[in-house]
């Protein structure tokens, strides 16, 4: 029944990500701004614009430009960018470990951070602790992430040198050293969001019919809270992390700024500007399959901690 | 209830690990740099350049490139004919020693330097030197082409000679051969096919490529075949992508990086008296106006381009966007130019004389006009407002046009607008490259109709045509003085100001400095322990 579930969600996955590429390319070539321009500088002559729009295949029909994209994307192959002039496969494969580990290191941090929190404030709901862990997740869902990074860095980075002040790192571990302030950053972003949720849910759990019951029959507090109250209160705390990863991966350019991380955000900014159209496609193409990716695992994730959800 | 903590105390443990704790790896970080000002008389060699740039480069390439930030890393791998002096003034010799030129004017003869080797250990010859200036202009879609079009052949008599005919004398023949995009690679990119030898090239230069992660890290090594004796005295150099100014400011703070390229104007005077820190304002050939485009009847109209040039307070624009950091423009030609004219006083600040001229116009009642702006250009927003208010006493209505970057390029390079801010900065140090970009009218050689104004004046053009003729330094001179006198009075755009290029760099690092053409040479750069 999963299996049917998943399969049948993959194959939804091709028309939307192709929907999703055409809506780009139509909307990057319909605004105004050309790659020849940026690419020649000022002294662009009618004569060298022509050639370079000749040689990169700009001066065709565009059903004809979105068809070659397509079929080279059935090959495997993104094109060449008009700037790097390399392959648009390369630019992007390099980027992706650093968006990536952004991505997952940062929902791992928050899940961290808002879990413990969370069932602490469910337990002590409505006395101090409770209401300085609303408090606090209150305050974290006001600052920006630009902001919240910056200070990270500020604080971790000058005052007490623990980590470096941005970069990717060389190594495994130096990656991971480089990757934790901005890990950190988005979940500090997602935590508040995913602690409030989580915490409602508990409490809600926590005061059910079902838990009278196990508590009546001797179960332990600790049993009561993971079993019946965790199980039961992770069906919404899953759908809000799933949905702010999702959003997350658009929004991975300002921490990729902040901390000048060589990921795929900074890397389709500064495409988009030059109107670098094969990265643009590139990039959006890679960014709706994680994001559609990242909805079906929540989907099924909801699946499995709710059966009624498979029926 | 009674329950056990030990579930959320096991998570909170785990998080407060590892904020407080290094994960790995950072047990050899110090803290922030305070370094104390040391006198070092002796050249220390060794160490690693981090040099945080605003943008990647694009292109190793140096004839495929226009952006500053591939042309001034291309500078560190690849060597023309000549170089300029670092105060923008003259030439020296780099790949040739000498040259010398025929009666005619036609026939330039290069004496190229012995014993130059590349980096792959290979002789430069004359043949390299030839294939690397034909490539410029190889294309027609080649950026670079109009500035060796002059060019009629490249001849090779001799292994260390290079024979250049131009089509008519061309006094700034030796200017275009310092230009980085005539810098020398080996013939036939030395038997590789071009993909793979722009993956990893070879040049004469105090640099070669080790690595480059395009977008975002370039990682250069010394050129263990360089040709200045004990040069260069780094063992490499890493020119980072830091695209936020804050980061860039705060890696160079905790010594991770060593230079911060363009530091944000506000953050300049703070930074001038912080400890460990030397920011520099390098005199550069950067000239902020803002540009008429003459299609729009109003702006064929003399009195009304004077009449702006009148009405805008210079000196409240350097103030605002630069934070006083520059100086108010008198001309389209920077003090650190030779062409420069002291004597012209330009149209300054008046606002009596932009009513009178605005009298004189066909518009006394005013008009409405159009500024593109760049949207999130903090810098032209700011201006735009600025000129807005200006404008109203002459009855002139300004709207700002806000649109992206690449739009605003397109709108700029094709003349659509009605006024733009527009800047000029110049890749050669002779005059040429600049008056024919920003005053030529028509279809030069660069075709830009003055810098997409459509400016027309031919006076003007056929003083730049005759400079290119003309050979001696003090009469070329002469003549630009001139041009730049004729440009003040029927102004093409309202030149506003001249920026510097602004550096911090740690007080641990010495020899660095920026040219006006805003390149460096960093085989004289080291760093202090």
């Amino acid at each position: 029944m999963l299996l049917r579930y998943v399969t049948r969600r993959l194959l939804l996955m091709v028309p939307v990500a192709l929907g999703v590429t055409l809506l780009v390319f139509l909307s990057i070539h319909m605004v105004p701004g050309s790659p020849a321009y940026t690419f020649l500088g000022p002294h662009a002559t009618k004569n060298s614009v022509a050639a370079f729009n000749g040689e990169w295949g700009l001066d065709r029909p565009l059903p004809v430009q979105y068809w070659l994209f397509l079929d080279r994307l059935v090959h495997g192959n993104l094109g060449e960018s008009l700037f790097y002039q390399s392959s648009v496969t390369s630019l992007i494969s390099s980027r992706i470990p650093v968006t990536l580990s952004l991505l997952i290191g940062g929902a791992v941090l928050s899940v961290i951070i808002a879990v413990p929190l969370a069932a602490w404030a469910a337990v002590k709901s409505g006395k101090l602790t409770d209401q300085l862990i609303r408090f606090f997740s209150t305050a974290g869902l006001g600052m920006p992430s630009f902001w919240i990074g910056t200070t990270l860095i500020i604080l971790f980075g000058l005052t007490f040198p623990l980590f470096p002040v941005g970069g990717y790192g060389n190594g495994f571990w130096g990656h991971v050293d480089s990757m934790f302030l901005p890990c950190l950053t988005i979940a500090i972003s997602i935590a508040p969001m995913l602690l409030r949720s989580l915490r409602t849910s508990l409490i809600d759990a926590l005061g059910s019919d079902y838990v009278a019951f196990a508590r009546a029959k001797g179960t332990s507090a600790r049993t009561v809270l993971m079993r019946y109250g965790f199980r039961n209160a992770a069906i919404s705390a899953v759908s809000v992390l799933g949905i702010n990863i999702g959003f997350l991966v658009g929004g991975t350019v300002i921490i990729e700024t902040v901390f000048a991380l060589p990921g795929l955000g900074q890397l389709m900014i500064a495409s988009i500007l030059d109107r670098d159209f094969p990265i643009v496609q590139g990039i959006t193409l890679i960014f709706s399959v994680v994001v559609i990716l990242v909805y079906l695992l929540t989907d099924v994730a909801y699946a499995l901690l709710d059966p009624r959800v498979r029926l | 209830m009674k329950f056990s903590r030990s579930t959320i105390v096991v998570a909170t443990v785990a998080v407060l690990t590892l904020a407080t704790t290094n994960v790995v790896g950072a047990a050899n970080r110090t803290p922030v740099a305070r370094a104390k000002m040391i006198a070092h008389t002796a050249i220390q060699r060794g160490g690693t350049l981090t040099f945080n740039r605003v943008q990647d480069i694009v292109s190793l390439d140096p004839t495929q490139v226009t952006d500053n930030e591939s042309i001034w890393a291309d500078e560190s791998i690849f060597e023309p004919l000549f170089a300029a002096t670092p105060n923008g003034k003259s030439l020296v010799p780099d790949m040739a020693t000498s040259y010398s030129v025929s009666a005619n004017k036609l026939r330039w003869t290069f004496n190229l330097r012995q014993g130059v080797k590349f980096s792959n250990g290979q002789e430069m010859t004359s043949a390299d030197a030839k294939f690397s200036i034909e490539r410029v202009g190889a294309k027609a879609s080649n950026p670079w082409t109009f500035i060796n079009s002059d060019i009629a052949s490249i001849t090779t008599p001799s292994k260390f000679q290079v024979v250049v005919t131009t089509k008519t004398p061309w006094a700034p023949l030796q200017a275009d051969m310092a230009l980085f995009a005539n810098g020398v690679i080996p013939n036939n990119f030395a038997g590789e096919s071009a993909t793979t030898f722009w993956n990893h090239p070879i040049g004469t230069g105090p640099f070669v490529v080790q690595q480059w992660l395009k977008g975002s890290e370039l990682k250069l090594v010394r050129n263990t075949h360089y040709w200045q004796a004990g040069k260069p005295y780094l063992n490499g150099v890493n020119f980072v992508t830091v695209p936020d100014d804050n980061t860039r400011l705060l890696q160079l703070e905790s010594g991770a990086a060593q230079i911060d390229e363009f530091p944000a104007w506000s953050q300049i005077s703070e930074l001038q008296s912080k400890s460990g820190i030397t920011t520099k304002l390098f005199p550069s050939s950067w000239t902020q106006f803002l540009g008429f485009n003459e299609q729009y009847a109003f702006f064929k109209d003399v009195h009304v381009r004077r009449a702006i040039s009148f009405a805008i307070d210079r000196a409240a624009i350097v103030k605002s966007v630069l934070y006083g950091h520059g100086t108010v423009a008198n001309s389209q030609v920077t003090p650190a130019l030779w062409d420069y004219n002291p004597k012209n006083p330009g149209l300054q600040y008046n606002l009596a004389q932009a009513k009178k001229e605005i009298a004189l116009s066909k518009y006394a009642k005013g008009f409405k006009v159009k500024l593109l702006v760049g949207s999130g250009n903090q810098n032209e927003l700011t201006m735009g407002q600025i000129v807005q208010s200006e404008l109203a006493p002459l009855g002139i209505t300004v709207t700002l046009q806000e649109v992206n970057g690449a739009q605003e390029n397109t709108l700029q390079s094709t003349s659509q607008f009605q006024m733009s801010f527009l800047y000029d900065t110049t890749d050669i140090i002779d005059p040429d490259e600049l008056m024919t970009f920003a005053a030529v009218g028509g279809s030069g050689a660069q075709g830009t109709h003055a810098e997409f104004t459509n400016y027309n004046n031919p006076q003007v053009d056929s003083l730049v045509t005759k400079a290119e003729g003309v050979f001696s330094q003090a009469a070329r001179i002469k003549i630009y003085d001139q041009i730049q006198l004729i440009l003040a009075q029927d102004p093409p755009m309202a030149y506003l100001f001249y920026q510097p290029f602004a550096y911090s760099f740690t007080t641990k690092l010495h020899g660095f400095s920026v040219f006006p053409t805003g390149n460096y040479h960093l085989e004289n750069v080291w760093l202090s322990k």
